[in-house]
């Protein structure tokens, strides 16, 4: 079991403000990630989730705890070590997508491997492969201006797999998009998961989106509160999205999320 | 409470925004200098001596006050939009906290108006020292040291400076302000307000970058070549080509910046292609600013090149200090006065007259035209064949010569010398190599050879008083062919331990005040020099203050607009940052596109800047023939140091400030 733990979070804690107006946003959570999941993370508005992704992210410092990627520990990286965790180890994708409106997709595209030496000429076979992979061949020259939403997010999705990192982080991927380019996305995520044994962990507040996953961690106030896996030969995606609404329900209702 | 806010609000924006505020002293500083013209010691003399033409200058600095206010404006515009713009969450916060939109300008123009007065504080000081230092130097340049130097302090300049530069920043505010109340609290508390970019040329752009090209070296061509010769037409010409080109190459550009990324930046790592993307959207969004700010450098660079060149030209070579008007006999009573002969060195008639005889000047003309073709040489073709109305005698000149400490000239019977006033330095080398040819001449029926050299030394006190080619005849030939044989004037000059006792100045005035004792008419060399030391003054004092005032415009708007769009679009850093670029790469990216995006606008304005000095230099503007070359150079040198220090300034301080706030992004 541990050699195929990806993640460790360990007793992680992250508290805002000082003395009496302390707010407690990760009260000491623990799980593992295991290589080739595909965990999703739920809970209410304030429950923590961001705030979990965005240390792992290394977008915030916790306040406690251990975050350790293939048991290396990520709050002591510093300068290139830092950035070298960000540009190969983690792919993020981002729920307003953040790709560089003044650059092509496939300059997006390449803007990881850029940054680790490889131009893009050198990475165009990797890029073509990926933009095959999220049926993007077709906008690899258009600016994002010139995209829609669904091919501004698969751009974005292919620039977090390109450089074959080992997690990817995605926040709420599927917030600014339709029904129909959501389930288009989920089903690329899906299978960059099970047919490339990629690690995915996903923040969201979509049932529909969650039920894609293997396993679910569900968040309130900070802790972990319940944790739903899906049996993937017997369970279909309606029936696991049945159990994830009840438990839904269960955290303070539907409405807690919507709120 | 509120004051204290706009207290503290005004001092943090002083220390953001130090390119802005550096740039606004700067602005007092040369406002005022202008402004206090008239206390300067030189100013004060000339209005003795030049009243008329003093008064039309002083007529003439509300006009370039005015303009000067009309694009210090644009500076102070930019530089507010760059700190509201900076501000607009915290703007968006006030509102949705209860501010009134009225209390929000008031907080504002409160700001502008405490930060106009500290600058305007740091900046009179500064101001007031460089008018005295500029007051006491050229004085002491032009030799008018005695004339007592007094404060120039002036309350006018003072009042105009602050008035102007308060009404400018409240305009700015007011302007920016009113935009405000239509934006809604919550866009404006959105952290990015970029437009989206859209990443597309404008149609034909290629079109308009070679159209550019195409215009541009019309422009040169014709400022080159037709400019001398054809006047207003010709500048109109330039002016609307090199307007034109400027606009349209910059219009072209991001295109051809686009092309270079597919050739070039797709086989470069790193941030290449990010750093050349921006670059590309920042000319595509920016062009028009860009072409602005390159005709302002552009100007910057001829106003500072002419206020040099018509500095330089005033080289004035010191031949007599006064001439006389009246009698022999007059002039031997005034003399033969005690007190006068203590003042005096030397003092001698100078036979100058019309002549009305016979002469062909043709085989001068005909020397001309063997020499190589200019428009210049052409000119003294035509001129020439009427030259020689006027001679003078060999021994007035030797006199003269004399006087000077230079060897006299020797003339045989057979022999004349050609002697012009002309100021140009390439008449005189056209007119010397003519002379080499060994020239003939027939005046009054016999042959005459001319000297193989140009003689220049002014024979009269008067500068004003021309003589485009007048004739140095044997004194008999003069006595032959001279309509007078009276003097035209008698030529004083005064002892040295006189002059450097009480200065020259004090010296000519208190022979001048001789001389009208006795009721004789004089000129005085600083007479003479007054007409061209005040339109030297004039000229060169406004054409430096424009192009110091251009120089730092141009700047600040190209600095201010890379930094305003750069906070616009900070959240492709932050992208960039969570993709795994440090923020050691980060700022190397920012820095090399801060020194293309002003390299962008400082080539094409050197390269403008240069064809426009030449088309200067080779039309309405020429050194005179005494300028020193060394001088020249040295003072073009040192502008040029000036040009490329305040540029390394400005880019040095524009790269930090965008450092600065690519260090303070926080990713969340």
């Amino acid at each position: 079991m541990n050699q195929n733990r990806i993640l460790q979070v360990d007793r992680l804690t992250k508290s805002y403000g000082k003395g009496a107006h302390q707010t407690e946003a990760l009260q000491g959570i623990s799980f593992d990630v295991l290589e080739g999941e595909f965990l999703g993370i739920m809970g209410a508005s304030g429950s923590g989730k961001t705030t979990l992704l965005n240390c792992i992210a290394t977008m915030i410092k916790p306040s406690s705890g251990k975050i350790l990627l293939k048991d290396t520990d990520i709050s002591s990286l510093k300068g290139s070590a830092l950035a070298d965790y960000r540009g190969r180890k983690i792919g993020y994708l981002f729920q307003e997508f953040e790709l560089l409106d003044n650059m092509t997709a496939q300059e997006n595209i390449a803007l990881p491997l850029s940054l680790q030496g490889i131009s893009l000429e050198q990475a165009k076979e990797d890029i073509w492969q990926i933009a095959e992979r999220f049926d993007i061949t077709d906008v690899l020259n258009k600016f994002p201006s010139q995209m829609s939403g669904g091919q501004k997010q698969r751009t974005a999705a292919a620039r977090a797999f390109i450089s074959n990192p080992g997690l990817i982080l995605a926040d709420e991927p599927t917030g600014a998009l339709d029904s129909k380019n959501s389930k288009i996305l989920m089903d690329m995520l899906t299978s960059m998961n099970e047919e490339e044994h990629k690690t995915i962990m996903m923040v969201t507040h979509d049932p529909n989106a969650a039920s894609y996953c293997s396993r679910i961690l569900f968040i309130q106030d900070g802790r972990l509160f319940h944790e739903l896996r899906r049996n993937q030969r017997e369970e279909t995606a309606e029936a696991f999205y049945e159990r994830i609404v009840t438990v839904i329900a269960q955290l303070g209702g539907g409405s807690a999320n919507v709120l | 409470m509120f004051f204290k806010q706009i207290w503290r609000n005004a001092k943090r924006h002083r220390k953001d925004n130090g390119l802005f505020f550096g740039s606004l002293i700067i602005a007092i500083v040369a406002f005022y200098t202008l402004l206090s013209l008239k206390e300067q010691d030189v100013m004060r003399y000339l209005a003795t001596v030049e009243s008329v033409a003093v008064a039309k200058l002083f007529k003439l600095i509300p006009f370039v006050y005015i303009v000067s206010l009309f694009f210090v404006f644009f500076l102070v515009y930019f530089a507010c939009r760059y700190q509201t713009d900076s501000r607009r969450k915290e703007f968006g916060m006030y509102l949705m906290l209860g501010m009134k939109y009225s209390r929000l300008f008031i907080m504002l123009f409160c700001e502008t108006l405490l930060n106009s007065l500290i600058s305007l504080l740091t900046g009179i000081p500064f101001a007031l020292f460089l008018t005295e230092g500029i007051s006491l130097t050229t004085a002491k340049l032009v030799g008018l040291g005695m004339i007592g130097h007094r404060i120039s302090f002036s309350p006018e300049a003072l009042l105009y400076t602050v008035c102007g530069f308060v009404l400018v920043q409240l305009l700015s505010v007011f302007i920016i302000c009113m935009g405000l109340p239509r934006t809604e609290p919550a866009l404006l508390m959105a952290d990015d307000f970029a437009k989206e970019s859209k990443g597309t040329f404008p149609e034909n752009a290629l079109f308009y970058f070679f159209a550019g090209a195409f215009f541009l070296l019309a422009a040169y061509a014709t400022g080159m070549t037709l400019l001398r010769t054809f006047g207003f037409p010709a500048f109109l010409a330039v002016f609307v080509f090199g307007i034109l080109g400027t606009f349209f190459l910059y219009k072209g550009l991001g295109h051809v910046i686009g092309i270079r990324i597919k050739r070039k930046s797709r086989r470069k790592a790193g941030l290449a292609v990010f750093t050349a993307r921006q670059l590309q959207e920042n000319v595509l969004c920016q062009h028009k600013a860009l072409a602005v700010s390159s005709l302002l450098l552009l100007l910057s660079l001829a106003c500072i090149s002419f206020g040099i060149g018509t500095a330089a030209g005033s080289h004035e070579t010191r031949t007599t200090d006064l001439s006389v008007k009246g009698t022999d006999a007059e002039i031997q009573s005034f003399l033969s006065d005690a007190e006068v002969s203590s003042m005096v060195e030397a003092s001698y008639p100078v036979y100058l007259s019309y002549s009305h005889t016979s002469r062909d000047f043709e085989p001068v003309k005909n020397a001309l035209a063997k020499l190589p073709q200019s428009d210049l040489r052409d000119n003294m073709m035509e001129n020439i064949t009427g030259a020689g109305e006027y001679v003078i005698s060999e021994s007035s000149y030797n006199n003269l010569l004399a006087s000077l400490g230079k060897k006299p000239i020797s003339l045989n019977p057979d022999q004349m010398a050609l002697f012009s006033s002309e100021p140009v330095a390439d008449f005189t080398n056209i007119m010397n190599a003519a002379l080499e040819q060994d020239i003939r001449i027939e005046v009054n029926g016999s042959e005459y050879s001319l000297l193989p050299r140009l003689y220049e030394d002014t024979i009269v006190a008067d500068r004003m008083i021309s003589l485009y080619a007048a004739l140095i005849v044997p004194d008999e030939v003069f006595e032959e062919i001279a309509d007078s044989s009276e003097p035209f004037c008698y030529n004083i000059h005064l002892s040295k331990r006189m002059t450097e006792e009480k200065g020259l100045l004090l010296a000519l005035s208190d022979m001048g005040e001789m001389l009208s004792a006795r009721g004789l008419e004089y000129d005085s060399y600083l007479g003479g020099i007054g007409r061209n030391l005040f339109y030297t003054v004039a000229s060169s004092y406004l054409t430096l203050y424009l192009g110091i005032l251009f120089l730092l415009i141009a700047n600040t708007v190209i600095g201010l607009k890379y930094l305003i769009w750069q906070r616009q679009n900070k959240h492709r850093y932050l992208t960039l940052i969570m993709l795994g670029a440090d923020v050691k790469t980060l700022c190397l990216s920012t820095k090399s596109q801060i020194q293309t995006f002003f390299n962008l606008v400082l080539s094409i304005a050197v390269i403008n800047g240069v064809f426009a000095i030449l088309s200067m230099f080779g039309s309405f503007l020429r050194l005179p023939s005494g300028a020193s070359f060394g001088l020249v150079a040295l003072m073009a040198a040192a502008a040029s140091l000036l040009f490329i220090l305040t540029e390394f300034a400005y880019i040095h301080v524009v790269k930090r400030a965008a450092c600065r706030e690519i260090m303070e992004l926080k990713l969340s």
